[in-house]
């Protein structure tokens, strides 16, 4: 089985160690794939303008450098720990209301996607590329209630169609309804500091290339979660 | 006045027993210059959980210069998260001789020494290295300690190390406490009182020697396994000797309850071994002493000039040692070198109200000699057995 955390930031938006770095713990604690999602904000209200404002997100200016970055650092990893390493981001619309706020991660992204676009544009510039949609944090969380994201859950009978995966567990938490509802589902970390390496973490029972991992997670076969303890 | 002037003369006096003690093994010429057969070795590598850069650590023994050596990683489960990174190192250097054990044992109660016996059985030659797994070596290292090997009076070769890369400030009060009192009480005590202090990160031993004392089985039940391994193979006539060949101990991730978990069962440790000796640990700890002088006696320029004093005194006494050792930590790190004794200080008090240990998720209690035995069920009279029975429950 793959051992994989497909939803990691970095400096290039509020993650706390760089992007090199955020790839050697993972590589030094033997993952077989990950994925690097910083965040893209929606920067049409306050939370955005600020989250622009003091650099937390990856913008269409700085985002042929974070793929360049990115895709530098795959083949560093590969080489080094035998570890597959994909580009993405976590389009992130954060609004007052908990029951407004999405987030949305892009995985195996190409070209930039902005965060302000409709669900559907997004849904559909995603599908273009030949990405992974996966809906984060989808349900009500322990502890770190800033972070609840609701809007797709609540909407999902609009807008499961276009999502490949839903996380059913994110760091420390474990959303139930997610299995109940029979949705193809992972479990990632949100790492954001090197502790988060202990957290929910999703096993793949496929090759490690980029194709069968995306497939595997689509059709939900072979996929388990563990949580991953030292 | 006059008392405190006194005292900061053999607060200085120690701190250059100690720097000079780490400068005489830093300044000993390089091993790597001296020719000499490379005998084949076992490396036995205990495994247990993920520690900070352990692919990084694992790999640096596959690029080891020396002719024949092989890797043995050993585990008790194959789902600890270790095992993973092991796997993946023997499948990226497929053309060294590396096996991986998994075999629960619980022949004892040291889980290090459970895991080394399986592998012990594995090994293919005479020379047996024991390394730990948070240990990261240069190449020159194997041909380094092994020179020791050709005096057929040695019976055992360890290491210095030093505490490198912290990111954290737990990890950075470990590599201060590393690279200060753990470099200079071992170097102290090698040098100038011809005592082996062994340190079980790298151990390298004769399989004859070993079987001799009793084999790992003999030290099954005692926490510091490799003191008595140390002191088992003195006692057969054999020298004990510290290689002054550095050995990195990656600590970069710690937290400040790891710091104090790993210091107070090493203060348990040192207390079930020395003794009446323990006790002057605290009062070598010049900053602890100065900082408990400050808080009982009505504060006067004389004490904060001593406690200012003694700090930066132990400020430039940690910033040589470190510099002897080449631990690359940040200057800055050093102005926490205070804060690390005084924290340090109060770990000290644990060991003699408390015997109880807990390593890698197991509790036990340790008597003398770091003798091992199971906690015993929990309940209110076991509170009263830590609280009151510890202090009398060793002998002296």
């Amino acid at each position: 089985m793959l051992l994989c955390d497909f939803h990691i930031h970095t400096t290039y938006s509020d993650g706390s160690v760089k992007l090199r770095k955020a790839i050697d713990i993972f590589g030094q604690a033997g993952f077989d794939a990950i994925a690097i999602t910083d965040h893209v904000v929606n920067g049409d209200n306050s939370f955005g303008k600020l989250a622009h404002r003091f650099k937390y997100s990856v913008t269409s200016h700085n985002f042929s450098q974070y793929m360049c970055h990115i895709k530098e650092e795959a083949q560093r990893a590969y080489d080094k720990y035998g570890m597959l390493v994909i580009s993405g981001i976590e389009i992130t619309k954060n609004h007052l209301s908990i029951e407004n706020s999405a987030h949305i991660l892009i995985l195996d992204i190409k070209e930039f996607i902005p965060a302000c676009l409709s669900y559907e544009e997004i849904f559909l510039r995603a599908k273009q590329q030949n990405a992974l949609i996966v809906a984060c944090h989808p349900h009500y969380m322990t502890r770190t209630f800033d972070r609840d994201t609701l809007f797709l859950w609540n909407n999902r009978g609009k807008y499961a169609r276009y999502i490949d995966a839903w996380e059913i567990a994110n760091r420390d938490d474990i959303f139930n309804v997610v299995g109940l509802e029979k949705y193809p589902y992972l479990a990632n970390s949100d790492f954001h500091k090197p502790k988060h390496l202990f957290s929910w973490k999703t096993l793949l029972n496929c090759v490690n290339d980029i194709d069968s991992i995306k497939q595997c997670i689509r059709h939900n076969k072979g996929v388990a979660v563990t949580l991953f303890r030292n | 006045m006059p008392v405190f002037l006194v005292l900061i003369v053999v607060v200085i006096a120690l701190y250059l027993l100690e720097m000079l003690a780490v400068r005489s093994y830093t300044s000993a010429p390089g091993s790597d210059i001296v020719p000499h057969a490379c005998p084949p070795v076992s490396i036995l590598k205990p495994l247990k959980g993920l520690e900070d850069c352990l692919f990084d650590n694992l790999e640096s023994f596959c690029n080891l210069d020396y002719p024949v050596y092989e890797i043995i990683f050993t585990l008790q489960d194959q789902n600890d998260p270790a095992y993973k990174v092991a796997r993946k190192i023997k499948d990226k250097y497929r053309s060294k001789d590396i096996s991986i054990i998994v075999e629960p044992c619980d022949e004892g109660l040291n889980p290090k020494v459970n895991n080394l016996i399986p592998a012990y059985k594995m090994a293919q030659y005479g020379l047996i290295l024991i390394s730990d797994s948070n240990v990261r070596v240069e190449k020159d290292y194997l041909t380094a300690i092994s020179r020791h090997m050709e005096d057929p009076n040695v019976g055992l070769v360890s290491n210095l190390i030093r505490g490198i890369s912290a990111k954290t400030f737990g990890a950075a009060m470990e590599n201060l406490h590393l690279n200060s009192f753990v470099a200079g009480s071992v170097c102290v005590l090698d040098k100038y009182l011809d005592m082996p202090c062994v340190v079980g990160k790298s151990m390298l031993m004769r399989s004859v020697d070993l079987e001799a004392i009793g084999g790992f089985t003999s030290v099954k039940d005692f926490l510091a396994e490799d003191y008595i391994i140390g002191q088992r193979i003195h006692a057969l006539g054999k020298k004990v000797v510290l290689s002054n060949h550095l050995i990195n101990n990656v600590n970069e991730y710690w937290g400040i309850g790891r710091f104090i978990n790993r210091h107070t069962r090493w203060g348990k440790l040192r207390w079930q071994i020395g003794g009446i000796k323990y006790l002057s640990e605290l009062f070598t700890n010049a900053v602890f002493m100065a900082f408990i002088a400050m808080l009982i006696m009505p504060l006067s320029t004389a004490t904060v000039l001593f406690a200012a004093a003694v700090s930066s005194l132990k400020i430039a006494h940690d910033i040589y040692i470190g510099t002897r050792l080449r631990s690359g930590l940040s200057p800055l790190l050093y102005l926490l070198s205070p804060v690390k004794d005084i924290i340090i200080g109060f770990i000290w008090f644990v060991p003699i109200v408390s015997n109880t240990v807990n390593w890698r998720g197991n509790r036990y209690i340790i008597g003398e000699l770091s003798a091992l035995s199971p906690m015993p069920e929990t309940g209110l009279w076991i509170l009263i057995y830590r609280l009151l029975r510890a202090p009398f429950d060793v002998s002296r």
